[in-house]
């Protein structure tokens, strides 16, 4: 175990916590055994069950286990003082582990993976570890990521059967996967350097693939399967080049920055040094990064795997493509603040693309009536909020999004899970309404999660995306404008969905047998979710009696910062004052509600929106082409590259090597009746053969 | 000298031409005489050689008797009998390693032909005997041939030998060291040290083919037609 | 000295060659191939004890140790192809079993 200066260490060992994520991949290989031993399917979610939930309670230890700061004067000092942004960010680094007042990284390394060699001729002193970086930021993002992941694990024993309580075929599978994801997601957050969170990364990916196309049979869920493997492989690709590059800069040159001892992949490594580069290698390197992000939270323009993975099942839509998975890329962002925030450019080229995303994605939300492709673009939606967040230098705010965005996205989604499983499979807003009477858990369950997730106050969603909405203030009146009309439209196309769905006469798909709520053990996480949906946001806030207080009782910045404070993050600078933008905001939600409820209350049957938006609406319905465009712009000509080369393989290639096969077999064919299938005669034709050449020998060499 | 031992083989290869299954048994007696006089030539002819007093007359003893366990195990028509003769032949060959001093490898000779493979050839015999001698033991395949190219082989061999060991003659050869004794430790110390790749090479191999023997021995042969395939 | 041994080994080897293509029965086939082997034992234990030049060396009779390993191999998979084969059709002859060749 290293520790990092005097810090004070944790109370539990430390290896302890580095068994985090190995629960979730026992379980999954004991669901493995436990279908070779052939059990029966209905009980295999045990392993995974409790995999997670062991998972989930040491997060949650070591949330409060961990080691806290009671200053955070000297880094704030840092980031106000006046030095340009690169030596900012390596003094920030210097101050956050070797400063007197304390140390709140620890490191557990469980192994030395790889040896790296040496630039210098000495011995072997750069390694590539296995190790866990534990900080803030860790401890918040396993918190949810767990804590979530049981949640919906649990939820999946009820949604994964059908209606006669039998498991679905695939069952098995279905939880190994899961308890495979929360690893490989564990790993992700927890790992000191950024070729084990690379690891992470794609682990993330494939388990993303194999449950998006869950149901492989179905051509559109492989499809969209393959979608998301081939766009977050381009984002990945930028990911690893960044990687390369960073490792490229610190350790090449005949004086590198790395010492020895130092392995130059290593978070403590990497921040400890980046402000000693050009700013121009900081940039390339963070924007290489950001590829990475991009693909891996869905942003504009790598954003258009995300509603073609709702084909796998909702709870993988809840899990992956909701609370955990797409979070990486914020995550990454906020953890290698030092690298972006010494690089102005890619922190407008961030706030660019999240303002963009932002507001692409909630208005096609609005023109579509998938109920889980809505909800898609919401999450795009939320998560382009915290890209601005992220690009306005408050990756705290952002990571405070992330943290209540998973609650109740995750609520939103096992609720439209909850119709799902009680239409039979239908999701389709135009072919059902008025489900309040039928599904009233689910439907009072939804209504929190749609408003926490359109802003209403003293809901979670609320607190963090006003402090983004204040953040992009802060940093230009436009950018924050945009925000706040987004969130408008937020609020106003999550109720429409609401009140399609729930409102209005009852109404149901024929090929729905008989709707029926939910068993117990899907209602039962809803209402968990639930409870965090409303009081997540409460850890991201204090409570104070004051004039400066949000209705005179809250006031933002909360335990939840303190803790990303003492991570990589730092202290950000936020703006104070701006409490009117606080009410303002929430006049916006209310707004966008109520607009809501005047045009959709009744659940019409033709949409109102169509006839009055006309072509506009048309575009949004249409996702602004954007699959067109690829397909038109880069499938199709790779398609016809790939002809080319396919053709240039089977006729140019193939023909010389069968000329060249050909000449070979047609000698041997004079030859073909001097194999008679009789071994010794071939023993006997290799006996005159060495006898000849031993002659030969004789007369010629001798 | 080569002329004397290309005519000697020569006679060897008639004799043994004679001798092999498929003529009568007054052919085969004919070869067998033929054999005899061509080995106590050669027998004489390599005494010749082999210099000082002692091992001079075990070694004509161990390899007349290889020689002529050889012959009877290609010659045999009854299979069980050559794999006895091949157990004769491991003898005579472990007494001639003993001449070489090397006595672990005569004794693990001894363990593991005569001890193990012996014992499964015979087993195998066992396990395909017929009550009287099949077609296949009785008549050989091309004799002629075999005879003539085997033997052309050999005479070129001992040319070459023969050419080869002339310079080498001329030197004194090696005495016989005390410590030179092929022992346990004496083998064993290269084996583990030089080579031990190689013998975890082998190990591999061992291991491949008591897997591949187990795998082919298990499966279930269909039976074919007998009218098929059958002469 | 090495002269005898080595035109013995030759002899045995030559021997177990002719054996192997003359004579018909599978296991008397591979039983000649044996007898190949102690030829080629008896050439390598008699260099190694003396060699052209230096002192004896033990390699000879390591190398014979090895080839014994890989004999017992190939007797092992040998017989296993004979009981199979015999199973397959009753009889040991190399002749029977031509139809292996590509037609």
């Amino acid at each position: 175990m290293t520790l990092l200066a005097d810090a004070t260490t944790t109370i539990l060992p430390l290896r302890l916590y580095a068994t985090l994520p190995l629960w979730p991949l026992l379980g999954a290989l004991l669901v493995g055994l436990l279908v070779v031993l052939r059990r029966k399917a209905s009980a295999t979610h045990w392993p995974v069950v409790l995999g997670v939930a062991a998972s989930a309670t040491l997060a949650i230890v070591l949330f409060l286990d961990l080691p806290k700061s009671t200053t955070n004067a000297a880094l704030q000092e840092h980031w106000k003082s006046g030095v340009s942004a690169s030596q900012r960010a390596g003094e920030l680094y210097a101050v956050f582990t070797g400063g007197a007042s304390r140390a709140p990284a620890l490191t557990y390394t469980l192994y030395n993976w790889i040896s790296l060699g040496d630039q210098s001729s000495l011995c072997n002193q750069h390694w590539l570890a296995v190790n866990f970086y534990f900080d803030g930021l860790t401890a918040v993002m396993l918190l949810f990521v767990t804590v979530v992941s049981t949640i919906i694990v649990v939820y999946s024993i009820g949604y994964m059967r059908d209606h006669h309580g039998q498991p679905e075929r695939g069952y098995e599978r279905f939880f190994a996967f899961l308890g495979l994801f929360v690893f490989s997601m564990a790993t992700l957050v927890l790992s000191g350097n950024f070729i084990l969170l690379y690891l992470g990364w794609e682990l993330v990916g494939l388990c993303s693939y194999l449950l998006i196309g869950f149901y492989y049979p179905r051509p559109a869920a492989a499809a969209a399967a393959k979608k998301a493997f081939i766009v977050n492989r381009i984002g990945d690709f930028g990911f690893a080049l960044g990687i390369f590059t960073l490792y490229w800069f610190l350790t090449a040159g005949a004086d590198p920055l790395v010492q020895h001892g130092e392995n130059p992949l290593d978070y403590a490594t990497v921040f400890k040094y980046v402000g000693a580069l050009e700013p121009w290698q900081i940039t390339t390197v963070a924007l290489l990064l950001m590829c990475g992000a991009l693909g891996k939270s869905a942003q504009f323009p790598l954003h258009v795997w995300l509603p073609d993975a709702m084909e796998g099942p909702t709870p993988v839509s809840a899990l992956i493509h909701a609370a955990t998975m797409v979070t990486a890329g914020i995550y990454m962002i906020a953890r290698c603040t030092p690298i972006f925030g010494a690089s102005p450019l890619a922190l407008n080229v961030i706030l660019v693309l999240g303002l963009l995303g932002a507001v692409l994605t909630a208005t096609m939300a609005a023109a579509q009536y998938d109920m889980k492709r809505i909800l898609a673009y919401s999450t795009i939606s939320q998560l382009a909020f915290m890209f601005v967040g992220l690009g306005c230098r408050v990756p705290d705010s952002a990571v405070f999004h992330v943290f209540t965005h998973a609650w109740f996205k995750a609520l939103l989604f096992l609720g439209a899970g909850s119709v799902m499983h009680a239409l039979s499979g239908v999701i389709d807003l135009r072919r059902f309404s008025g489900l309040r009477d039928v599904l009233p858990q689910t439907c009072r369950t939804m209504l929190i999660g749609c408003l926490a997730l359109a802003g209403f106050p003293l809901l979670s969603g609320f607190w963090s995306k006003d402090e983004l909405v204040h953040a992009a203030f802060e940093r230009h009146p436009v950018a924050g404008l945009i925000l706040l009309a987004t969130a408008g439209l937020t609020a106003y196309y999550t109720f429409r969905m609401f009140f399609l769905c729930f409102h209005g006469e009852l109404r149901l798909p024929d090929d729905a047998a008989q709707p029926h709520e939910a068993p117990l053990v899907m209602i039962v996480p809803l209402w968990l979710l639930t409870l965090g949906a409303i009081f997540a946001g409460y850890l991201g806030v204090t409570f104070a009696a004051g004039g400066e207080s949000f209705l005179g009782f809250i006031r933002p910045h909360g335990l939840l910062h303190d803790y990303l404070h003492d991570s990589t993050i730092g202290t950000p600078e936020h703006g104070h004052g701006g409490l009117w933008l606080m009410y303002v905001s929430a006049l916006v939600a209310l707004g966008g509600i109520g607009l809501a409820w005047a045009r959709f209350g009744q659940a019409p049957e033709t949409d109102p929106d169509a006839r009055a938006l006309g072509g506009l609406w048309r575009l949004w319905h249409a996702k602004y082409y954007f699959d067109e465009i690829y397909d038109y712009a880069f499938v199709r000509p790779l398609r016809n590259l790939g002809r080319v080369f396919s053709a240039t393989d089977d006729y140019g290639l193939d023909g010389v090597i069968w000329l060249v096969a050909a000449v070979p077999r047609s000698l041997s064919f004079l030859l073909h009746f001097l194999q008679r299938g009789a071994l010794q005669g071939y023993a006997l034709g290799m006996v005159v053969g060495v006898a000849v050449l031993l002659l030969l020998w004789n007369l010629i060499g001798v | 000298m080569p002329t004397l031992l290309i005519a000697i083989l020569t006679l060897g290869a008639v004799g043994l031409f004679l001798a092999l299954p498929g003529g009568r048994a007054d052919t085969r007696r004919v070869g067998w005489v033929v054999l005899a006089a061509a080995g106590a030539v050669l027998l004489a002819l390599l005494l010749q050689l082999v210099p000082g007093a002692d091992p001079r007359g075990l070694f004509a003893g161990f390899a007349l008797v290889a020689v002529f366990a050889a012959l009877r195990v290609i010659t045999h028509r009854k299979p069980v009998y050559s794999a006895l003769y091949f157990i004769l032949l491991i003898f005579a060959v472990t007494g001639l390693l003993v001449l070489l001093e090397a006595t672990f490898l005569s004794m693990a000779l001894v363990i593991i032909y005569a001890g193990a493979i012996l014992v499964t050839y015979v087993f195998v015999i066992m396990l395909a005997q017929q009550s009287r001698p099949a077609p296949y033991d009785v008549k050989s395949r091309e004799p002629v041939w075999g005879c003539l190219a085997g033997f052309l082989l050999l005479i070129l061999l001992a040319r070459q030998i023969e050419l080869f060991l002339v310079p080498a003659q001329r030197t004194p050869l090696p005495a016989p060291v005390a410590e030179a004794a092929g022992t346990i430790e004496a083998v064993g110390v290269p084996l583990l040290t030089e080579y031990v790749v190689a013998i975890q090479i082998i190990g591999l191999l061992l291991l491949a083919a008591l897997v591949g023997a187990i795998a082919i021995a298990r499966r279930r042969a269909t039976p074919r037609v007998e009218s098929e395939g059958d002469e | 000295m090495l002269l005898p041994y080595l035109l013995l080994g030759a002899i045995l080897f030559v021997l177990g060659l002719i054996g192997f293509v003359t004579r018909r029965n599978l296991i008397i086939m591979f039983l000649c191939t044996e007898m190949m082997f102690q030829g080629i034992i008896l050439n390598l234990v008699a260099f190694g004890r003396y060699p052209l030049k230096g002192a004896p060396t033990f390699d000879g009779q390591v190398f014979a140790l090895f080839l014994i390993a890989v004999a017992a191999a190939e007797a092992a998979l040998a017989l296993a192809l004979v009981v199979l084969l015999y199973r397959y059709q009753g009889t040991l002859d190399a002749n029977a079993y031509r139809m292996l060749k590509d037609e």
